[in-house]
C-alpha cells in the first residue's frame, strides 16, 4: 500500500479513499464528493467533526464503520510519515481482513482424490458390513447407478425450489379476489362486473444452505454429498453450500463457476484436512459468525450433512445450533450413518445439535434421501425421524 | 430550516434525546446532502427515536412506513379506491355525466389512497420519512424503494407522474435481520448505534426519569453493561433500561440486591431461557456491579 503527500486537503481525502479501498472498502467518487461536500460545511478547525463527517460519509456498514476509526488512525500516521514528493512503503502489509482461508495442504488431498489405499478400504468394508439394506448404499453404488441417482435428485431439486411467497400474482383459480385488476379490467367494458380477477401467492425460490461435513469418518459418503451439492446448485439460484472438516470454506462460487469433476478437484486441494478429524462446533460457529446474518433469513432451509462426531468442544456446537435453528426456516441433518441398525443419536455432536434439529434422516439411499427431501418443503413442525432399517 | 451543527445536540437534547458525535453528524449531514440515513444496530438502542425526534425538533410530521414481508408497492406508494370508484360510477350510471368527464373524476385525488412514500413527497414541507426495519421487506421491495429515492417522482398510469414537491428527510432502520444491498447502502449515509457506554446510558436515565435515585441508577447501568456481556438470546436495550429504572423509582427503591433483581427480572429480560441463565450467574453479575461483596 502506498501513501503520498498531497499538499491540498481534497488530495489528502482522494489519498484517504484509495487508502480504504485496500482494506476492503468500496468507495466509488460519489463517496468522494460526499465527504468533500460533508467538510466544506464544517467549521474549520475542529479536529472532531473532522473526521465524524469523514466517517458518516465513507462507511457503509457495519463492519466499515468499526473498523474505520482505527483505519483513520493509521493513514494519518503514514501520511506523516511519507515525507514531501516520495513515496514510502508501509510496514504493515496487512491486508488480509477478509475471512483467513488457511492454505491448502496440497499433498494430503491429492492423495485422498486419487487414492484407493487399503486402509481406508477396511473402513468401508468394516462400514457396509453394518449396512442391512434392501436398497443399494450410496457408498457402493456404480456410476450409472449413480447417473441415474442424480437426474433424479435434480428433478426433486427443481420441485422444491419453488415455494410460495406472500407477495401475489395473478391466477385463474379462485383464491383471493384481486380488486385491482377487477376493476380496472372491468372498467373497459363499462361500469358493470362482468368477470372477476384473482390473485394468489406468489412463487417464492428456497434459500438452501449446505453444510457439508467431509472429515474422515464421513469419508465413504463425502464424495457422494459433494455431488449432491452439485446437483442442487445448479438447480437453485439461491444455494450456499460449504464443506467443513477441521475449518469451513465457502465453496459455493466454485460449483457454480466449474464443471463438476473440475469443481471437485479444486475443492479437495483448498480444503486442508480433507479427510481428517471434525470439529464440528467450531466450524459451525464460524459459520455463524461470518455468514450467519448474511445467509440466515425466515426463508432458509439449513441443510447439514454430518454423522455428528465431534473432536472438539461442544459447548460452542449447542450456541451456534440454537443459532441458526432460530434464525432459520428449518434445519435438516442428514447422517448415513443413522441408517445403521445399532445407531442412537447418542454420538457428542449430534446429542448436543439434537434439540435444534427439526429433521433427522440417513439418507444413506435414495429413499430415505427422497424422504428427507420432502421436508424441505414442508414448513417447521417438530418431528424427529430415524430410519432403522 | 436552516440547521446548524454546533445547535443539533442541543434540537435533539431538547427533545431528550442524548446523542453523540457520530450521531449527531450523520443527522446533520444527511440533512445538509439531503440523503437518506441508514440507521443500524441491536434492537432497543433508539434507532426509531432519531426519527420521531428529529421530526419534533423540526416542527414536521413523522411519516412512518413499516416494513414487514409481503410488503409491496401497492401498500408503499398509493392505490386507488376501487371501491369508491366502483360506487361513483355507479351512482352516475345514468349517463348524465360525460364519459370523459367521469374518467377525469374517477381518476382525482378523491379516489387516489396515498400510501406513506407518495404521501411524503406530496408535502409541502418536507417531512421526516421512516422507513423501519427495511430489512423485513423482500429484496424486490427494496430495489424499488432505490427508484423512488434516486428519481424523486413516483408515475402513476392514469395520472401521470407526480414529482416531489419536496424532499423528505428519509431515516432508514435496520436490524440486519437480513444484508442489505450494496446499491441501497450506496445511496444512504451510514449509521451504526450500539449499546450506550456507562455514561451516555446514565444521562439518558436522567434525562428521562428526573426524580432517579443516582446511586440505584449507577448501579442499574452497571448491571446492565455487565448483562449485556452475557451471550443472550435478547440483550437488553435501553428500552429496557428505561423500563427498569422507571419500575424501581416507581416503587421507591434506592439500591439493588439480589431478592429485587430477581423478582423484577422480568421488565428486561424477555426470554425464559435468558432468566434462566441470568439467574445461574446473578450473584456473579451483582459481585461485578458491586452490589454485593464477596463476602456476603
Amino acid at each position: 500500500m502506498l501513501v503520498q503527500r498531497q499538499t491540498t486537503l481534497s488530495g489528502n481525502i482522494i489519498q484517504l479513499c484509495k487508502f480504504l479501498r485496500t482494506k476492503g472498502f468500496s468507495l466509488s467518487t460519489n463517496e468522494e464528493s460526499d465527504a468533500l461536500i460533508a467538510l466544506s460545511l464544517l467549521p474549520i478547525g475542529s479536529k472532531d467533526s473532522f473526521h465524524a463527517a469523514l466517517k458518516s460519509t465513507l462507511t457503509k456498514s457495519k463492519w466499515q464503520f468499526e473498523q474505520f476509526d482505527d483505519l483513520y488512525e493509521e493513514f494519518w500516521e503514514e501520511l506523516n510519515k511519507a515525507v514531501d514528493s516520495k513515496v514510502k512503503e508501509s510496514t504493515k502489509p496487512d491486508k488480509d481482513k477478509a475471512p483467513s482461508i488457511q492454505k491448502p495442504s496440497f499433498e494430503t488431498l491429492k492423495s485422498w482424490l486419487f487414492n484407493s489405499e487399503p486402509e481406508e478400504e477396511k473402513d468401508a468394508v468394516a462400514y457396509s458390513s453394518m449396512e442391512v439394506l434392501t436398497e443399494k448404499n450410496f457408498g457402493d453404488m456404480s456410476t450409472d447407478e449413480m447417473r441415474l441417482i442424480m437426474a433424479i435428485l435434480r428433478k426433486i431439486a427443481k420441485q422444491l425450489a419453488h415455494q410460495k411467497s406472500r407477495l401475489k400474482q395473478k391466477s385463474k383459480r379462485n383464491r383471493s379476489l384481486d380488486l385491482k385488476r377487477t376493476f380496472s379490467r372491468n372498467m373497459r367494458l363499462g361500469s358493470d362486473i362482468i368477470k372477476l380477477h384473482f390473485s394468489e401467492p406468489k412463487d417464492k425460490k428456497l434459500k438452501l444452505v449446505l453444510l457439508s461435513d467431509v472429515s474422515k469418518s464421513m469419508d465413504i459418503y463425502s464424495r457422494f454429498f459433494i455431488n449432491l451439492i452439485y446437483a442442487f446448485q445448479n438447480s437453485y439460484d439461491r444455494i450456499e453450500t460449504f464443506v467443513f472438516s477441521t475449518a469451513i470454506h465457502r465453496v459455493t462460487e466454485l460449483l457454480e463457476n466449474h464443471e463438476f469433476n473440475k469443481a471437485f478437484e479444486i475443492i479437495s486441494k483448498r480444503v486442508p484436512h480433507w479427510s481428517g478429524g471434525t470439529t464440528i462446533g467450531s466450524c459451525i460457529q464460524t459459520f455463524v459468525d461470518l455468514y450467519g446474518h448474511k445467509l440466515l433469513t425466515k426463508k432458509t432451509v439449513v441443510l447439514i450433512l454430518s454423522d455428528g462426531w465431534d473432536t472438539g468442544d461442544s459447548s460452542n456446537l449447542k450456541q451456534s445450533m440454537r443459532e441458526i435453528h432460530k434464525r432459520s426456516k428449518k434445519v435438516i441433518w442428514l447422517n448415513p450413518l443413522a441408517s445403521s441398525p445399532n445407531f442412537s443419536p447418542d454420538v457428542i455432536g449430534l446429542k448436543t445439535a439434537m434439540p435444534y434439529i427439526d429433521v433427522l434422516e440417513s439418507a444413506h439411499n435414495l429413499e430415505s434421501l427422497k424422504r428427507a427431501m420432502k421436508h424441505l418443503k414442508s414448513g417447521r413442525r417438530k418431528r424427529l425421524l430415524y430410519t432403522n432399517r | 430550516m436552516s440547521i446548524d451543527l454546533n445547535n443539533i445536540r442541543n434540537i435533539l437534547g431538547n427533545q431528550a434525546y442524548i446523542t453523540d458525535n457520530s450521531v449527531e453528524m450523520s443527522v446533520y449531514l444527511s440533512m445538509q446532502l439531503q440523503k437518506p440515513l441508514l440507521v443500524e444496530g441491536p434492537a432497543g438502542v433508539g434507532k426509531t427515536e432519531i426519527a420521531k425526534v428529529l421530526a419534533q425538533a423540526l416542527n414536521t410530521d413523522l411519516i412512518r412506513l413499516q416494513c414487514y414481508e409481503g410488503l409491496d408497492a401497492t401498500h408503499a406508494l398509493y392505490e386507488w379506491n376501487y371501491q369508491h370508484q366502483l360506487i361513483y360510477l355507479k351512482m352516475h350510471d345514468d349517463g348524465g355525466l360525460p364519459k370523459e368527464k367521469l374518467e377525469e373524476h374517477i381518476f382525482s385525488d378523491k379516489f387516489l389512497l396515498k400510501r406513506p412514500i407518495l404521501e411524503a413527497i406530496s408535502r409541502e414541507k418536507p417531512p421526516v420519512l421512516l422507513i423501519d426495519e427495511i430489512d423485513r421487506a423482500d429484496e424486490e421491495f427494496e430495489s424499488f424503494l432505490l427508484e423512488v429515492l434516486s428519481d424523486w417522482q413516483i408515475s402513476i398510469p392514469e395520472i401521470g407522474t407526480i414529482k416531489a414537491k419536496s424532499k423528505p428527510y428519509i431515516i432508514l432502520t435496520g436490524n440486519r435481520t437480513r444484508e442489505l444491498s450494496e446499491a441501497l447502502r450506496r445511496r444512504c449515509l451510514y449509521l451504526w448505534i450500539d449499546y450506550p457506554d456507562f455514561e451516555k446510558e446514565m444521562t439518558i436515565l436522567k434525562t428521562k426519569i428526573p426524580n432517579l435515585d443516582l446511586k440505584l441508577g449507577e448501579q442499574i447501568c452497571a448491571f446492565m453493561e455487565e448483562l449485556r456481556n452475557l451471550k443472550l438470546e435478547k440483550t437488553p436495550g435501553v428500552a429496557e433500561t428505561l423500563d427498569w429504572a422507571q419500575a424501581l423509582t416507581t416503587m421507591h427503591f434506592t439500591h439493588l440486591d439480589k431478592q429485587i433483581v430477581e423478582d423484577t427480572l422480568g421488565v428486561i429480560l424477555k426470554d425464559w431461557q435468558d432468566i434462566r441463565h441470568t439467574q445461574d450467574s446473578l450473584s456473579e453479575l451483582l459481585e461485578k456491579t458491586g452490589v454485593i461483596s464477596r463476602l456476603s
